[in-house]
C-alpha cells in the first residue's frame, strides 16, 4: 500500500538505486595532447571495451598539461586517463597525481603481450622504481627538408648547424622561408632550444642541477639559434608543432626540425601541397630531443583501475600499433621489427637514425616549469628585446632560485 | 565576494607550491619576493602601458564617435546598435577572430597584403607590433562601451547652456570641450574608472592572441599571475600577486576619484 512513509522511503532510496550503477559505469574521462597518432589512439580508447563510454578531450599540448595540472592539483576525480610525456610524467608522479601501474602490468602482461615493450621505453616512465605510464609512441625530432628545392639548388642536406643556417639563408625568400622554426613557449621552444644547447652548447644542467645553459658555449649555441631564425617563417615565435607542420604542408618553408610523428602528414593529399617532395634525415650534429607519449591513470580516479588499464592497453595493443605505425614510431618490438612496415613508411630510416643520435630531456620533475621562464628569456633574446647573454643569465638565476625553493642544492 | 578575497589573501601568506608540495606559513614573504622580482615590475610597467594606451584610445575614439552620433540627425539608433556588437561578443571568441586577422602569413591582413605584393610585419610575432595588436584588440572590443556611455552623457547636457553658447558663436569643438565635457566630467571619471579596473584584469584576449609573448612582450600582470599559478604551480605567490593587483587598481581609482572630487566638490 502506498502511503506517505513509503513514498518518503522510496524517494530516499531512489538515488542510491539508480545512481550507484550509473556512477560505477559512468563515462571515463581522458585528457590528451592532440596530433594524428594520438587522435588514432583516442579513437581506439573510445571503442576499447564495449559498453564503456570514454570521453576523449584532445587539445594542444600546453592546454592539455594545464588542464591536467589544474584538475589533478585540485585532486579532482574527473580525468581518469591522462596523457603523459617523458617530462610531464615526472612532475605529476612527484606530486602524487598518478597511480603506479606495476600490479596491473603484471596482471595483464600475458593478455596484452606487455613483454613486447622494450625495457628502454619502459625505463623512461619509471620513477623510484615504479612504472606509471604505458608508452604509446617513441618520438624523435628529425630534420625535415624539401628534397626538390635542395636538388634544384644543387645542395645536399646540411651536416652541421652552421651549414643549416647558411643554406637556410641562401634559400630564404619572402614567399618561402629558408627555415621553419617553432618557438612558441613552452614545449615547442624547449624542443628547439634543446637541440642547440646539446649539439653546440653545454646542455641544460650539470650533475648537481646547476644551469649550464648560460655558459659561453651555450650562449654561442643560442646565438646560432637566433641567427637561424633570421631566415624563419613569419610567426615563428608563436608557432608550435601544428603551425610548423602546416608551414611545410603549405609550401611556405624549406627545412627545419620537427617531430617524426608529423612526417606521414607531409604526404597526406588532403592536407599537403608537397606530396613526395619532403625528405628526412637525422638532425645535423645530432642531439635533438627524443621523447615519447603514453597514458597514465589518475591517482584520484574513482573508476575501476583495471577497466582503465584495459582501455589503455587495448589502445596500445599489437594490432592497434600496427594500424598506427604510419603515424609514429611504435614502442613495441614486434611492430618495430616488421620489415613490411619499415618499407611502407619512408620516414622510418631517418626516424631511427635520429633516435639513435638524439638526447632525452633532463630527468628533472621541474623541467617543464623551468622551461617556462627559460624559453621566455630566450625569446626575449631572439626578438631583440635583450642580448642572449643577459637573457640566459637571467634565466639561470631564476632557475637556481626556483630549484632552491624545491629543495635542491642543499649542502 | 569576501570569502574568495579572504581565501586568496590567506593563501598569499603561505609558501604554497604544488610542485614542491610545500605549504609553510611565511607571512608576507611572497609579497617581499614579488616586490624584488624584476619580472613583476616589468609586467606591471607593461600592464600600465597597455592599459593607458588602450583606455586612452578607447576614450578618444569613443568621444569622437559619440559626439558624431549626438550631432547626427538620422539612423542614430541603428548605428548605435551596430557599433555595440563587438562589445557583446565573448572576449575569447573575439580574440580568436582577431587572431585570424592579425596572424602572420595566413591572417586576413597579412594574406591580403601579401596577395598585393606587400609583405607586412609579423603582427603577433614582433614585440612592438604585438603590443600594438593587443591595444587594438582591446579597443575594438571596448570602444563601443565608451560610445554608449558618453553618448548617453552628452544627451544629458542642459540644452539651454548649449543654445546660449551657440548664440555667443561657439563652434562644434568649443561646444564639446568648453560646455559639454565639463558638464559630464563625473560620468567621464566613472567610465574611465570602470574601464581602467576592467583593463587591469585584461587576460583572455592577450592569452588567445599572444599568450604574453613573444618572450614577455605582452605579459601583463594577470598573465604573470596565471604563469605563477598554473605553469610554475606557485599558488601562494600567485595569490599574493592577485592581492597586489587589487590594491594597485584600488589605489589608482581612489586617486582618480579624489582628484576629480577635489576639483569639483559634490561630484561624488
Amino acid at each position: 500500500m502506498i502511503n506517505r512513509r513509503r513514498l518518503l522511503q522510496a524517494a530516499i532510496a531512489a538515488p542510491a538505486i539508480i545512481g550507484a550503477p550509473a556512477r560505477s559505469a559512468g563515462t571515463i574521462q581522458m585528457i590528451s595532447h592532440r596530433y594524428p597518432a594520438l587522435e588514432y589512439y583516442a579513437e581506439k580508447m573510445r571503442t576499447a571495451i564495449p559498453g564503456v563510454a570514454v570521453n576523449t578531450q584532445l587539445m594542444p599540448i600546453d592546454k592539455a598539461i594545464e588542464l591536467a595540472t589544474i584538475a589533478l592539483s585540485a585532486k579532482a576525480d574527473t580525468p581518469d586517463i591522462v596523457y603523459a610525456s617523458d617530462t610531464t610524467f615526472q612532475t605529476f608522479v612527484k606530486n602524487g597525481w598518478f597511480r603506479p601501474l606495476d600490479d596491473l602490468w603484471a596482471r595483464y602482461a600475458d593478455e596484452f603481450a606487455l613483454a613486447d615493450f622494450p625495457q628502454a621505453a619502459l625505463d623512461t616512465y619509471r620513477y623510484d622504481g615504479h612504472l606509471y605510464v604505458m608508452p604509446h609512441t617513441l618520438n624523435t625530432m628529425m630534420f625535415f627538408y624539401r628534397k626538390d628545392l635542395l636538388d634544384q639548388a644543387g645542395k645536399s642536406p646540411p651536416v652541421t648547424i652552421a651549414g643549416y643556417r647558411d643554406l637556410a639563408k641562401s634559400l630564404n625568400s619572402p614567399l618561402r622561408s629558408g627555415s621553419i622554426n617553432c618557438l612558441k613557449p613552452v614545449d615547442a621552444a624547449v624542443n628547439e632550444t634543446h637541440w642547440y644547447l646539446n649539439a653546440l652548447g653545454d646542455g641544460w644542467f650539470d650533475a648537481d642541477w646547476h644551469p649550464t645553459f648560460n655558459t659561453p658555449k651555450s650562449v654561442a649555441a643560442i646565438e646560432m639559434l637566433k641567427d637561424v631564425t633570421g631566415s624563419a617563417q613569419q610567426g615563428f615565435t608563436t608557432a608550435a608543432n601544428d603551425e610548423c607542420a602546416i608551414a611545410y604542408q603549405q609550401d611556405t618553408g624549406v627545412m627545419g626540425l620537427q617531430w617524426a610523428t608529423r612526417a606521414k602528414a607531409m604526404d597526406d593529399p588532403a592536407k599537403s601541397r608537397i606530396i613526395g617532395k619532403i625528405d628526412w634525415t637525422a638532425p645535423p650534429q645530432g642531439h635533438a630531443r627524443i621523447s615519447g607519449d603514453g597514458y597514465a591513470i589518475s591517482a584520484f580516479s574513482k573508476q575501476d583501475p583495471a577497466v582503465l588499464f584495459r582501455i589503455i592497453a587495448t589502445s596500445a595493443s599489437q594490432a592497434s600499433m600496427k594500424g598506427a605505425a604510419s603515424l609514429l614510431i611504435p614502442p613495441r618490438k614486434s611492430v618495430l621489427d616488421d620489415p613490411s612496415l619499415r618499407e611502407a613508411n619512408r620516414f622510418y630510416p631517418a626516424a631511427l637514425a635520429s633516435y639513435e643520435t638524439g638526447t632525452p630531456a633532463p630527468k628533472l620533475p621541474e623541467f617543464n616549469a623551468i622551461g617556462e621562464f627559460v624559453t621566455r628569456r630566450i625569446l626575449q633574446a631572439v626578438t631583440g628585446e635583450s642580448t642572449v647573454k643577459v637573457a640566459l643569465d637571467a634565466a639561470a638565476a631564476e632557475t637556481e632560485t626556483f630549484l632552491k625553493g624545491h629543495g635542491y642544492y642543499k649542502g | 565576494m569576501l570569502f574568495p578575497l579572504g581565501y586568496a589573501f590567506w593563501l598569499s601568506l603561505f609558501d604554497y607550491d604544488l610542485g614542491s608540495g610545500s605549504h609553510a606559513f611565511i607571512a608576507f614573504g611572497n609579497y617581499t619576493d614579488l616586490l624584488s622580482d624584476s619580472r613583476f615590475w616589468a609586467s606591471l610597467n607593461r600592464t600600465v602601458g597597455i592599459v593607458l594606451a588602450a583606455v586612452g584610445l578607447e576614450f578618444c575614439l569613443g568621444l569622437a564617435i559619440a559626439y558624431g552620433l549626438y550631432r547626427l540627425t538620422f539612423a542614430v539608433r541603428v548605428l548605435n546598435l551596430l557599433m555595440f556588437l563587438p562589445n557583446i561578443v565573448t572576449p575569447v571568441v573575439a580574440a580568436l577572430f582577431l587572431r585570424w586577422i592579425f596572424m602572420g602569413r595566413w591572417g586576413l591582413i597579412a594574406g591580403t597584403l601579401i596577395s598585393l605584393g606587400i609583405f607586412p610585419p609579423d603582427f603577433l610575432g614582433d614585440p612592438a607590433w604585438a603590443r600594438v595588436a593587443v591595444v587594438l584588440a582591446d579597443s575594438w572590443q571596448f570602444t563601443p562601451f565608451m560610445i554608449l556611455v558618453l553618448y548617453a552623457g552628452l544627451n544629458t547636457v542642459d540644452q539651454s547652456q548649449i543654445e546660449a553658447a551657440q548664440i555667443d558663436g561657439a563652434g562644434p569643438l568649443t561646444l564639446l570641450f568648453r560646455i559639454m565635457l565639463p558638464a559630464i566630467r563625473p560620468l567621464i571619471v566613472f567610465v574611465l574608472a570602470i574601464r581602467l579596473m576592467d583593463a587591469f584584469r585584461f587576460f583572455d584576449t592577450i592569452y588567445v592572441l599572444t599568450a604574453g609573448g613573444p618572450g614577455t612582450a605582452t605579459e601583463t600582470i594577470t598573465l604573470y599571475t596565471y604563469a605563477l599559478a598554473f605553469r610554475l604551480l606557485q599558488v601562494g605567490k600567485a595569490s599574493a600577486l592577485g592581492v597586489l593587483t587589487l590594491l594597485f587598481v584600488a589605489v589608482l581609482v581612489a586617486v582618480m576619484i579624489r582628484v576629480v572630487y577635489r576639483r569639483e566638490k559634490g561630484a561624488f
